[in-house]
């Protein structure tokens, strides 16, 4: 075994930065998430062990029967560690030391939805800092202003856990539409990226290029607010009457019946997250006239018997015959003896040679002493 | 602001680090293996050196990797010469050789190590030739297997249609203390197998294997199903073929699927290492007591203190950790602020884990 030492032009830490699409679909109370259906299975009505409408944030337990979850458990002890769900009443009080302490993989996240017609608005009014604070971008975020005050306006409050658009909604992606009876009423985008969610479509539709709501990218939130009606239909969402933007998504998580008429409302909210991952890229060269020797016991021809040599005052072990590997089209004659050897393994050593990392090449590359590679590894950090 | 805004870790006094074991419990019951999905969650490959078995259609990208299946024959073993060419007898070799070599290593001549039925190589003893393994995902088993927590319980019963109606349970019971250390890959406990339902075993307790803990991996000989038992189980559904005729004539696949047929429970604990590094951040009477906060003055004023006689208080909200170089590594918050004053003092235990 060689050990290198990485320059510093053979280092590289970069970030990547991705951008991937969700969409959240909800008809007649039922959340779809990214299009996949509410699958049952043998065991459970929902394969992925959370309530349907909501994604799972382990996926271990796969239409399994409640009693054969795969679940952590600690055991209670002197370092006081334990499991996030726990409450440290219940962890000083209900266990004794010694104790096994019980958590669940079936957690679960999704979509959901507040709707404010009254005083109390307490998430909403958590809030009120922060849409203040991005009045710099468009005084539609701005608590109380010309536009309306959120304290006292009918508010429709759209909440996304982060897992589900990671440290921030990108901008410019965010597109709300409101079907009733598959018919596009009403579509809502930030095309002007400063967070203000405008009504782009229908083309001519009522309300077009008003502002129905503002878009909290890092928090994950959408405020609506637009109270005009989107079309003629009467259906049943938080009042019986025409769609309107503080009515999009009803059902989605907020606890609301759903009535004969509600059916025919469905909501597709699409917008895209943004995830960043730290990678490191590391270039590991095999030079030329190096790394031709193996210490692997088959790097030897297995019909040289190794001859050893002793005596009151020595041990000699005898040289081995390589192996001769070069590859021949006659059986009746050996080619000429070239030093080869298969790189199969990287290893990754810190400075004092512990060994903190192995990269595997897909197949094991072929080097003779008259080539020379260069390895690009690269790591999630 | 306090006299010391920067503070000095004491590597001493101030600093510890700990170890926290974190366990998960992993049940896989028989019939995620044996049947649920039909053959839907077990994969074969084109090679047929192995089979992988899912918790839920492979096709699904909601199913997990659980386990894969394979059998090696070694060249010491009785049957190996017996081994015909639709048994795949070289691909049976290479993968015990593979397995041995990775799992128990080479002697002092550079041969490889067999597997051996207690451990105690030095010792000689009976040796393992035909061995199935179950090597266990990542997923699963993450830093280790805890020791003395795997069962596996196999159906024992001859017929092939009833194989439940009487069942051996194969445990690594005296893993939590008697564990070896003599393989490349880490600790590894003995396997044993006892009576479960019906009596299968000709004898109780006797050792079938190995399991190596860090490396999830468990070596059974193919003995469990033949000759530890009274009545050696049949392995096909249409015909008399014991394990051994499998080994001797069928495909690694085909001995998959009749293994997979007679398992009925499979569960063991995982262990995770937690390591933390705990830094205890002392903060004396008279220290911190003063903020630099735009909020902390009022007119020029410091806003709490008004009389002469008042004495000054802060609230701590935040922890940084910095560097030599007083470069911000990480920051630690609190729930809900502390006051702090001249009469007070405190210890922030700030825990990292990694």
């Amino acid at each position: 075994m060689s050990l290198y030492k990485f320059d510093e032009d053979d280092l590289f830490t970069n970030i990547i930065e991705a951008n991937p699409e969700y969409r959240f679909y909800v008809q007649s109370g039922s959340v779809f998430i990214n299009k996949t259906p509410h699958l049952s299975g043998s065991n459970t009505d929902n394969i992925i062990g959370v309530t349907k409408g909501y994604m799972s944030l382990y996926e271990y337990n796969i239409d399994r029967p409640s009693g054969s979850f795969i679940r952590p458990f600690i055991e209670k002890d002197g370092h006081r560690v334990t499991l996030k769900t726990r409450k440290k009443t219940s962890y000083n009080t209900s266990l004794g030391f010694g104790d096994v302490d019980f958590g669940s993989y079936n957690l679960s996240a999704s979509i959901s939805r507040y709707y404010y017609n009254t005083a109390t608005r307490t998430k909403l009014f958590a809030l009120k800092n922060t849409l203040d604070e991005y009045s710099i971008h468009s005084p539609h975020y701005q608590y109380s202003s010309s536009f309306g005050d959120k304290n006292t306006q009918i508010v429709n409050l759209i909440s996304i856990p982060s897992i589900l658009y990671g440290s921030k909604i990108k901008k410019g992606s965010v597109s709300l539409k409101y079907y009733v009876s598959g018919t596009l009423v009403g579509e809502l985008k930030d095309e002007n990226y400063n967070g203000e969610l405008i009504q782009v479509g229908p083309e001519g539709s009522t309300g077009s290029g008003s502002v129905a709501g503002v878009c909290l990218y890092r928090e994950g939130f959408f405020v609506l607010t637009g109270s005009w009606s989107l079309d003629s239909n009467t259906i049943q969402t938080d009042a019986n009457g025409n769609s309107k933007w503080i009515h999009y998504n009803y059902g989605a998580h907020d606890g609301n019946t759903i009535a004969a008429t509600t059916v025919s409302a469905s909501f597709a909210t699409d917008y895209m997250g943004t995830t960043r991952t730290q990678t490191l890229t590391m270039l590991a060269h095999a030079p030329y006239g190096e790394l031709n020797h193996s210490n692997n016991p088959t790097f030897f021809d297995a019909s040289d018997v190794q001859g050893i040599g002793t005596g009151s005052f020595q041990y000699i072990e005898q040289p081995k015959k390589i192996k001769n590997i070069v590859h021949s089209k006659f059986s009746d004659e050996e080619p000429e003896f070239e030093k080869t050897t298969y790189i199969s393994k990287i290893a990754i050593y810190d400075k004092e040679k512990n060994l903190i990392g192995i990269a595997k090449v897909a197949t094991p590359v072929r080097k003779t002493e008259d080539k020379q590679y260069t390895f690009k590894l690269k790591l999630d950090i | 602001m306090a006299e010391s805004f920067y503070k000095s870790l004491d590597i001493g006094k101030d600093v510890v680090s700990t170890r926290t074991l974190l366990h998960e419990a992993i049940p896989l019951t028989g019939t995620i293996i044996s049947g649920t999905y039909g053959v839907a969650n077990i994969k074969s490959y084109a090679h047929g050196m192995f089979q992988s078995v899912y918790d839920y259609p492979y096709l699904s990208s909601s199913a997990n990797y659980i386990f894969d299946i394979t059998t090696g024959v070694g060249a010491n073993s009785a049957i190996h010469a017996s081994v015909n060419a639709s048994g795949q007898k070289s691909k049976k070799l290479n993968i015990y050789n593979q397995m041995a070599q990775v799992l128990m290593g080479y002697d002092h001549l550079g041969a490889i190590q067999r597997f051996d039925e207690d451990g105690d190589i030095l010792a000689g003893g009976n040796k393992l030739d035909n061995v199935i393994f179950l090597n266990f995902s990542r997923l699963l088993t993450k830093d280790e297997i805890k020791k003395g927590t795997f069962s596996l319980k196999l159906g024992a019963n001859a017929a092939y249609a009833t194989p439940m109606t009487k069942l051996l349970e194969i445990t690594d019971a005296s893993g939590s203390s008697g564990f070896l250390v003599n393989s490349p890959v880490g600790e590894y406990g003995i396997l044993f197998a006892k009576q479960s339902t019906g009596n299968p075993l000709a004898a109780t307790n006797v050792k079938c294997g190995l399991l190596f803990y860090q490396a999830g991996i468990c070596a059974l000989t193919s003995s469990v199903l033949q000759q530890l038992l009274t009545t050696p189980v049949s392995a096909s559904a249409t015909g008399t073929a014991t394990f051994s005729d499998l080994l001797t004539g069928s495909t690694i696949d085909t001995f998959a699927n009749s293994f997979r047929h007679r398992i009925n429970n499979l569960q063991f604990n995982n262990t995770v290492e937690l390591n933390s590094s705990v830094y205890f951040c002392r903060v004396n009477h008279n220290e911190y007591n003063y903020s630099t906060n735009p909020t902390y003055l009022s007119g020029s004023k410091i806003r709490v203190k008004t009389q002469t006689s008042d004495l000054p208080v802060s609230y701590i909200t935040t922890v940084g950790l910095y560097n030599d170089n007083n470069e911000l590594l990480a920051t630690a918050k609190l729930s809900e602020p502390l006051k702090k004053s001249s009469d007070t003092e405190f210890t922030i235990r700030v825990r990292l884990d990694y």
